[in-house]
């Protein structure tokens, strides 16, 4: 059932812009406090760098930990915008309209986040500098650029090019709007961004067929992103676990479980703080809730062949690693949190058609997600680390410090604060798509009642 | 590029509804001689087939290198028949409306389902029991694959079988309702008391939607016990966690390919050319051409896997499956179903025809079968299946006459399946297609006709 309302273009205009020209007192309160958090995250980092990584949990064998966990943890959050706009636009999923922007927007101020982890785990930020130059100056000793730890920065510079280049070709129109009803510095900002952009004919063309391809440009690169940060777990061999050869798709796809689940959390909180109760309607969050189940269970079936070929085997080290993962504390407990926050509780309750469209419990589901994927992150990545040595007595463990711990919390802070921030300069919902919707919709009598329909061009 | 085109509405689309029914209906019921005389030929080479069967059995299962043509051809009818089945799905599932001409055509594939569940048969015999060999079994009985297997394949053929039917129903009440003696009684016990009620339609979209779902889990689930079973647990030192999956985008990717195929062939050779329009072909070519990508990203991450841990027991699998022994058909797969495809369908203006995605399609169901054989034949060409690595790689087993026999009556076998069961089941759903006319239309909107399509619920 769909819940669609009439909307002038001018009611479209105020209610989207609602959050650029009218701030409510909670905004400045919930940036300062969100602004409180990063801060102690950047004390913690300037700690940890002053004083060194000893600072952290990480020891050896465990060099791995808190951050790496948590830089693929941003990275799958990252592909939401990709799955979303991208491909529901190339299929013409109407129902895709008011997720694009939060999708795309989320996609860029997640890789943001996820690239100051690698810096903030290189203990020495300023090392990174190696990753271009040679370590060694007078003999010319090069990074490895047969590594995909070295293929891991550009394929993820260039999705945030992309991303950024794709966000920003899609708000040009809505910058256009924002310049006209602006004065002042503001007004120049935007007329400057806006391109001289006056909505003609040719200009809307043009602007359809970029979004078009960068929709189709930007897909490969949304894969192999993923794909090659799985390889820097899948190419190394002395970890048990970790060689395997569903790791790419296995991750590209946990990305997308994980990413579509955060931006359906996003749109249900951009619903409530801004009323857009017209534009992400539960029709919106029902399509999205019925979209995860499909790509959760295909996630599942991934993780399965990724467990079942570990014992496949049946070799010795790596039954011991599953075992461990599956059967001694703390692992055992988080093991069993993973497999019902990541997929049992939320799919079964996703199947159920009133808890599709029912906001507090879909903000629920979607975050119990979340919290799943982040521990299934945690079980790749430290558990085979810890057994890596042959010898029992060079085994380790890994407990986070205070210092990862607050680094780690202040990332979510950093990325809600930046979507915040953007709500405060651009729209969240494209206007242009919004009024687009609003045109191509119509209705189709049959028999006694009208059922929705939509135009389509081709 | 992206222009407005101003599409003329597909001309069935004047039709009314009883039209329509009449149409199809007149269609199905006159096969002509030319059906027949294909008809005739195909159960030739399914005779020719049944020789070459034998030519084996009298060989035995004790050598399982006999038998790595035949499981070849049982595992291409999997990958392509069995899978086509979900195309169907998949679509309802989607709600696209294009996919209405096909979903009879896709259905339709469960009856080879049944055929070759016969096939599998033999090769029960000839798969060695899992005692002292890595399998997905672990610790269970050495016969579980024998076991799991057979009631994996079963309940998938059961379960499309069973789609067929009851996605049928409002189509066997029409040819009841338009038949006489002997052929109303056969339609009217088919069509299972269908008047058409309100609560009718509601069991059937559920009971549609359900069994596909159902379909759509187990297939996904018996390509992964067919694929590792009957293939790589057969290979000392093969352990390759994405090969399952790989298997099943081989199935998805043929299964479009092989609906394509039968649309011309449809087009061509019967009446059924004004439902089965450019739209059709232009919708499943870009699934075609996103599938060749998957295909070859599937593939890629198990290679490069593999190449990159350089361990000599996965050098030697990238050796003897891709590489050395066998290379031709590795390349051949490669090239059909990846390179050619992927050429052929990356022009949009290419893909908006009939022959271009026709050829894509057909290209690929050959580089289905390549790639098939590059997995089966090399399997059952191993002797001893309890090493922990591939140490003696055998050589090249190239086909005898028996094997070409038994893979021509095969598929030809499979063919005259589909073709007699297209008798019995109308070809185009024509329940969907009313549907399909009452939810879609053309409307004007300032200067151009535009397709308006209902989007209910």
């Amino acid at each position: 059932m769909q819940e669609r309302v009439r909307l002038t273009d001018a009611q479209i205009n105020r209610d989207l812009l609602r959050s650029i020209f009218e701030t409510p007192k909670w905004y400045f309160l919930l940036v300062g406090f969100l602004g409180i958090i990063v801060l102690l995250g950047f004390a913690a980092a300037g700690y940890m760098i002053n004083r060194g990584l000893g600072v952290t949990g990480l020891n050896r064998p465990v060099f791995w930990g808190f951050f790496i966990t948590n830089f693929v943890f941003w990275i799958g959050i990252s592909h939401a915008g990709v799955m979303l706009s991208a491909i529901l636009r190339l299929v013409q999923a109407e129902w895709r309209r008011p997720a694009t922007r939060a999708a795309e927007v989320l996609t860029v101020f997640s890789l943001m986040t996820a690239m100051t982890m690698p810096l903030i785990h290189a203990g020495r930020p300023w090392r990174v500098m190696y990753w271009v130059f040679p370590y060694d100056f007078a003999r010319g000793v090069y990074p490895n650029v047969r590594s995909a730890l070295v293929w891991d920065p550009a394929a993820v510079f260039t999705y945030l090019t992309s991303s950024i280049l794709f966000v920003y070709i899609a708000l040009v129109p809505d910058i256009a709007v924002l310049r006209d009803r602006t004065t002042g510095w503001r007004h120049v900002l935007y007329s400057v961004l806006s391109l001289g952009w006056r909505g003609s004919v040719r200009q809307w063309k043009l602007q359809l067929i970029a979004g078009i391809l960068l929709s189709a440009i930007i897909l490969p690169i949304f894969v192999s992103v993923h794909s090659i940060v799985s390889w820097d777990f899948g190419s190394a061999m002395s970890v048990e676990g970790w060689h395997s050869t569903v790791f790419a798709p296995y991750f590209v796809i946990g990305a997308v479980h994980s990413g579509v689940s955060a931006v359906v959390t996003v749109m249900i909180i951009l619903r409530w703080m801004f009323k857009w109760e017209n534009y992400i309607r539960m029709e919106h969050i029902d399509a999205l809730a019925k979209l995860l189940i499909v790509v959760a269970t295909g996630w599942f079936f991934f993780f399965a062949l990724e467990f079942i070929f570990g014992l496949y085997s049946l070799e010795g080290p790596e039954i011991a690693l599953r075992e461990m993962q599956v059967f001694q504390m703390p692992w055992k407990a988080l093991f069993i949190t993973f497999l019902l926050t990541s997929y049992v509780i939320p799919v079964s309750m996703w199947l159920v058609p009133k808890v599709r469209r029912n906001i507090p419990l879909m903000i629920f589901t979607t975050i119990l997600v979340n919290i799943g994927m982040w521990i299934e992150r945690f079980i790749i990545i430290v558990p085979g680390l810890a057994r890596k040595q042959n010898f029992t007595f060079t085994w380790g463990g890994y407990t986070p410090s205070l210092v990862e711990i607050t680094i780690v919390t202040a990332t979510f802070a950093l990325v809600t604060m930046l979507v915040l921030l953007f709500a405060k300069v651009f729209p969240l919902i494209p206007l242009g798509d919004a009024k687009e919707g609003m045109i191509l919709h119509d209705e189709i009598k049959i028999g006694k009642v009208m059922v929705p329909a939509v135009m389509r061009e081709e | 590029m992206h222009e407005l085109h101003h599409p003329a509405p597909p001309s069935y689309w004047g039709m009314t509804a009883q039209e329509l029914t009449q149409d199809v209906l007149q269609r199905h019921e006159s096969a002509g001689r030319q059906f027949w005389t294909v008809a005739a030929v195909l159960g030739g080479l399914f005779g020719l087939g049944v020789i070459g069967f034998i030519l084996l059995l009298s060989e035995g299962f004790d050598d399982r290198n006999v038998w790595g043509y035949y499981a070849t051809t049982f595992a291409y009818i999997f990958i392509v028949a069995q899978s086509a089945v979900l195309i169907s799905v998949a679509l309802r599932m989607a709600k696209a409306h294009w996919r209405r001409p096909l979903a009879r055509i896709s259905e339709l594939f469960a009856v080879v389902g049944l055929f070759n569940f016969f096939l599998l048969v033999p090769l029960l015999w000839v798969l060695p029991v899992t005692d002292g060999r890595r399998s997905i079994w672990f610790n269970w009985p050495g016969h579980s694959p024998h076991i799991w297997d057979t009631i994996g394949l079963g309940l998938l053929v059961v379960c499309g079988l069973a789609l067929l039917f009851f996605a049928s129903v409002p189509d066997m009440a029409a040819v009841r309702d338009h038949a006489s003696g002997r052929r109303q009684n056969i339609y009217r016990f088919m069509a299972m008391q269908w008047t058409g009620m309100p609560h009718q339609w509601r069991k059937l979209n559920a009971g549609v939607s359900l069994l596909g779902a159902f379909y759509f889990m187990l297939l996904v689930v018996v390509h992964m016990l067919i694929s590792v079973d009957f293939a790589m647990s057969l290979v000392p030192g093969w352990k390759d966690a994405i090969f399952p999956a790989f298997h099943a985008i081989s199935g998805f990717h043929s299964a479009v390919a092989i609906i394509i195929v039968t649309m011309a062939i449809l087009r061509w050779k019967t009446g059924f050319k004004k439902y089965l329009e450019v739209d059709q072909f232009w919708s499943l070519s870009k699934l075609l051409l996103a599938l060749s990508l998957l295909w070859f990203y599937f593939w890629w991450s198990g290679f490069f896997t593999y190449w990159y841990g350089r361990q000599p027991a996965e050098i030697s699998i990238l050796k003897f499956l891709m590489f050395e022994t066998y290379n031709i058909p590795f390349y051949l797969a490669f090239v059909l179903s990846f390179i050619t495809p992927f050429v052929i369908l990356m022009w949009n203006i290419v893909r908006k025809t009939i022959w271009g995605p026709t050829l894509a399609a057909g290209i690929v169901l050959v580089g289905t079968f390549f790639n098939a054989m590059r997995f089966y034949v090399p399997a059952y060409s191993i002797e001893d299946s309890s090493l922990h690595a591939l140490d003696v790689v055998p050589p090249f087993n190239a086909p005898g006459v028996a094997d070409i026999l038994v893979i021509i009556g095969g598929l030809a076998g499979a063919v005259l399946t589909y073709m007699l069961a297209s008798r019995i089941f109308p070809i185009i759903s024509m329940w969907e297609m009313k549907e399909g006319l009452i939810l879609q239309r053309m409307r004007r909107f300032m200067k151009i006709q535009i397709k308006v399509l209902a989007k209910p619920e």
